[in-house]
């Protein structure tokens, strides 16, 4: 008879802290979101009026240069072969810069800096094929092997420049 | 947003381009992987002057670009001639 009366006291005990525990977790759970929205905010805020200003331009062309140095990043990692490799750097590196400087020029405009992002981007777009052909150029005088030695045809050393222009080396640079 | 996502993109690939640099089989890939290093880095730093309004951090990357660079010639200099200078 006790047990029949108290089970159902029990039970309804567990069924209130049950639902207490459960509302304050969601509570908890529920403030943990407004604080992290909170400071997501802010910090969106803070960060949009800083330079961004919401300018849809600037924000996609800094999303297109950062994708493409990052297809970038795995075709260096990924491809077989030094030159391969090089020809993923270079070309894709100066489309993601044009990307990434050309946006940060936009949304610096608010503040001066254009001049000077233009001026990075200048002298980027200026050196960068400069490095990647005098890697290039090193790398086959040197001899580095292609991936396939069937694909390859050695039109320069046909002509003889290769062997005129080539001198001996001093140290042991080439670790291939 | 896009300023979070560019700097992911950025952090992976300078991740990515350190493993090429340890793991390259020649001199000359270890040299791809550097040049690919230096250009990232530069773009971060003015992806970092992006995300904070800071634009001081612009002459960073533009020190960091030029030296890039000449780092780049002295490097392919080394690999092709075995040394740097005559």
């Amino acid at each position: 008879m006790t047990r029949l009366r108290t089970t159902p006291i029990r039970a309804w005990h567990g069924a209130q802290r049950t639902t207490r525990c459960l509302a304050r977790r969601r509570g908890i759970a529920a403030s943990v979101a407004v604080g992290w929205a909170g400071v997501a905010l802010a910090q969106d805020v803070s960060a949009e009026e800083a330079v961004l200003r919401s300018n849809l331009g600037a924000e996609v062309l800094i999303l297109i240069g950062s994708v493409f140095l990052l297809l970038a990043a795995i075709g260096v990692l990924r491809f077989p072969d030094f030159y391969t490799r090089l020809h993923a750097s270079t070309k894709l590196v100066t489309l993601g810069g044009i990307g990434i400087f050309g946006g940060s020029a936009i949304a610096f405009s608010a503040d001066g800096a254009t001049a000077r992002v233009l001026l990075i981007a200048v002298f980027y777009l200026v050196t960068a094929p400069l490095s990647g052909y005098m890697i290039a150029r090193a790398g086959y005088l040197r001899g580095l092997p292609p991936a396939k030695e069937e694909t390859s045809v050695d039109e320069w050393g046909a002509l003889g420049a290769a062997t005129e222009e080539f001198e001996e080396p001093v140290g042991g640079a080439n670790d291939a | 947003m896009v300023i979070d996502i560019a700097l992911g993109c950025l952090a992976v690939a300078i991740v990515l381009a350190t493993v090429r640099i340890v793991r390259g089989p020649t001199l000359g890939d270890r040299i791809t992987g550097f040049d690919f290093l230096g250009v990232n880095l530069a773009v971060l730093v003015v992806v970092v002057a992006l995300r904070t309004g800071f634009t001081d951090f612009l002459d960073a990357a533009l020190v960091l670009s030029v030296l890039g660079f000449l780092s780049t010639v002295a490097l392919a200099l080394y690999l092709l001639h075995g040394r740097v200078m005559k």
